[in-house]
């Protein structure tokens, strides 16, 4: 399988990437591994292909715990050193168990979930000359502060919004669909008024073609990137016990990285 | 007392609306109670600057964060029974945490929400946002400190809580008396006993020594009186100073005991070292209820005149 077909630049960028956030977690102790997993290839998109500017548009993290893949991504865009992931929620670290705005490159802290697509909204609203993209987690949708949020969009038609969901249907308990269904989330944004893509969120032609599309327009956009929880890991995936991580052990760590490297 | 009566919340909407008109950006974020909070110029005078949220207290406190990191001064504006409550947490992590420069406007604070009853009646949020990091806290004493506190916290960089009440209220700061943040002000010096407070409470005070004075004529206890309208930053040196020379402290406050201006207050000056004989008049872990007046809901919960009086009379 080693090398069966070439590569895209995404996706190699994805692969290394996904080495870096293993090694990340298990070298500090632990992390959000499993959705921090399915959310690399959405942020990988946002950041390495040419469709945002981040010196002007806005990225906000509203699922402050997937914050590994958020740093690796700035780890390798040169915003700190890549040592530095190593010391991930240590005591006196930069890099903070959630997401933090002490972090060069991270414009929101978070931890607290629901609340994010309502600060992207301000932003968006306060600055309409460029973009805010959001990304929250299927699960979060459960907080009734999103659904705030969603009515807000549509009223002051932010259509430099961007909302891309991470929807792995996983939360800590369990399925999503068992702890709080969310019924067909696509429909309930396009009854709210806002434009809706779905996509596969590990196909980077389908997400770059979705962020190119959600374009300034009068309504808000929604992005349902279908992705899989734990991804690229075979023991992780769709497995609900690797939410979180704490303290992996080594054979363990060395099977998945062995996955990562011959994908 | 001969004083007038003013609204304390008119008076923060006409001073909003004045600040609106000299400055393009600030921005009010309203979460449907504009009308309570005379907020109707504003928002037809400066449409793109007036957000309205909707009943939504949660996501205001959010969108008023990412407009504040916009380069935007805002005013997050509501009930206090429902920002900071509600809120509390949007407050903490959008406002506090990501240093964003809004400042929350809690109106309808205390048992002067009379008839509206106990969920209305806001006994709790000092505690709420004093216990805040990085969060300014002040409550004007009439509507003239009530334009001085607007005007005060429009220009801090900080995030701040200002607690309003809903009754038209005796006015009794002077015109000409500035507000600093962190800077208490000796409304009356006197010798025997010091009260604090802060809010319209404090004219119980005023009240109380006047009452004192009638009944006892010269033998009337000489008390010290001062406002803590900055209640976070607190000018504890002034406290300080005053219990030091009268050894004697009330605190009453329209509010819980538990994380109100007493306990803060009584912590200082026991981490000072001093010990004064204190009674803290509050609201004692108890809810609010309904009541036409607020005389007869301050007597039922023990922070009436009639209170202030006989602990003064136990202290002397």
């Amino acid at each position: 399988m080693i090398f069966s077909r070439s590569a895209s630049p995404l996706e190699k960028i994805s692969q290394e990437l996904r080495i870096d956030l293993l090694d990340m977690i298990y070298r500090s102790g632990g992390g959000h591994i499993g959705g921090s997993l399915s959310s690399l290839d959405l942020i990988t998109t946002a950041y390495f292909s040419d469709i945002f500017n981040f010196k002007k548009d806005h990225f906000i993290l509203s699922a402050g715990h997937l914050c590994p893949s958020l740093y690796v991504v700035l780890a390798r865009l040169g915003f700190f050193h890549k040592k530095t992931l190593a010391t991930y929620s240590s005591f006196g670290s930069i890099l903070q168990g959630h997401v933090s705005s002490g972090v060069p490159g991270v414009e929101y802290s978070s931890g607290s979930l629901g609340q994010g697509l309502s600060f992207a909204c301000g932003l968006a609203l306060g600055d309409k000359n460029n973009r805010t993209i959001c990304l929250t987690s299927d699960g979060e949708h459960q907080e009734g502060q999103i659904w705030e949020a969603v009515l807000f969009a549509k009223k002051y038609k932010l259509g430099n919004l961007i909302n891309i969901v991470d929807y792995n249907g996983y939360q800590i308990d369990g399925k999503t669909s068992d702890i709080m269904p969310l019924g067909n989330l696509a429909a309930k944004y396009v009854q709210f008024g806002w434009t809706v893509t779905a996509v596969d969120g590990h196909d980077f032609n389908q997400l770059q073609n979705a962020y190119k599309k959600a374009q300034n327009s009068d309504y808000p956009n929604c992005i349902i990137a279908k992705t899989v929880l734990g991804k690229g890991i075979s023991f992780m995936e769709n497995n609900c016990q690797y939410h979180d991580v704490k303290n992996l052990p080594e054979n363990l760590f060395h099977k998945a990285l062995l996955e990562l490297k011959t994908t | 007392m001969s004083n007038s009566f003013f609204s304390i919340r008119e008076t923060f909407g006409k001073t909003i609306t004045e600040l609106g008109k000299q400055n393009k950006n600030l921005y009010v974020v309203n979460a449907d109670l504009k009308t309570p909070l005379f907020l109707n110029e504003f928002a037809r005078r400066y449409k793109n600057r007036f957000i309205e949220c909707g009943v939504a207290e949660a996501n205001a406190a959010a969108v008023a964060a990412g407009l504040a990191k916009t380069g935007k001064t805002v005013f997050l504006v509501s009930f206090a029974c429902f920002s900071p409550s509600i809120n509390w947490n949007t407050i903490k992590q959008s406002i506090c945490y990501n240093h964003a420069n809004v400042k929350i406007i809690g109106s309808h604070a205390g048992l002067l929400s009379t008839d509206l009853g106990a969920t209305h009646q806001m006994l709790e949020d000092v505690a709420l946002m004093t216990s805040m990091p990085g969060m300014d806290v002040f409550a004007p004493v009439d509507a003239f400190e009530t334009e001085k506190i607007i005007n005060t916290v429009f220009r801090s960089p900080k995030p701040a809580y200002v607690r309003l009440v809903r009754p038209a209220t005796p006015s009794i700061y002077p015109k000409t008396l500035g507000f600093t943040i962190g800077s208490s002000k000796v409304i009356k010096p006197g010798k025997d006993l010091t009260i604090i407070s802060y809010g319209p409470i404090l004219n119980q005070a005023l009240e109380a020594q006047a009452k004192l004075v009638l009944e006892l004529g010269k033998k009337a206890p000489s008390i010290e009186i001062i406002n803590c309208s900055s209640i976070k930053p607190l000018d504890f040196e002034t406290i300080k100073k005053s219990v030091q020379k009268t050894k004697r402290l009330i605190c009453i406050e329209d509010h819980q005991q538990n994380g109100g201006l007493g306990q803060i207050v009584a912590s200082l000056l026991l981490t000072n070292g001093i010990s004064p004989k204190f009674i803290h008049l509050a609201v004692d872990n108890q809810f609010g209820q309904s009541g036409k007046f607020s005389e007869e809901l301050y007597d039922y919960y023990g922070i009436g005149i009639s209170n202030l009086i006989s602990s003064i009379k136990k202290l002397l």
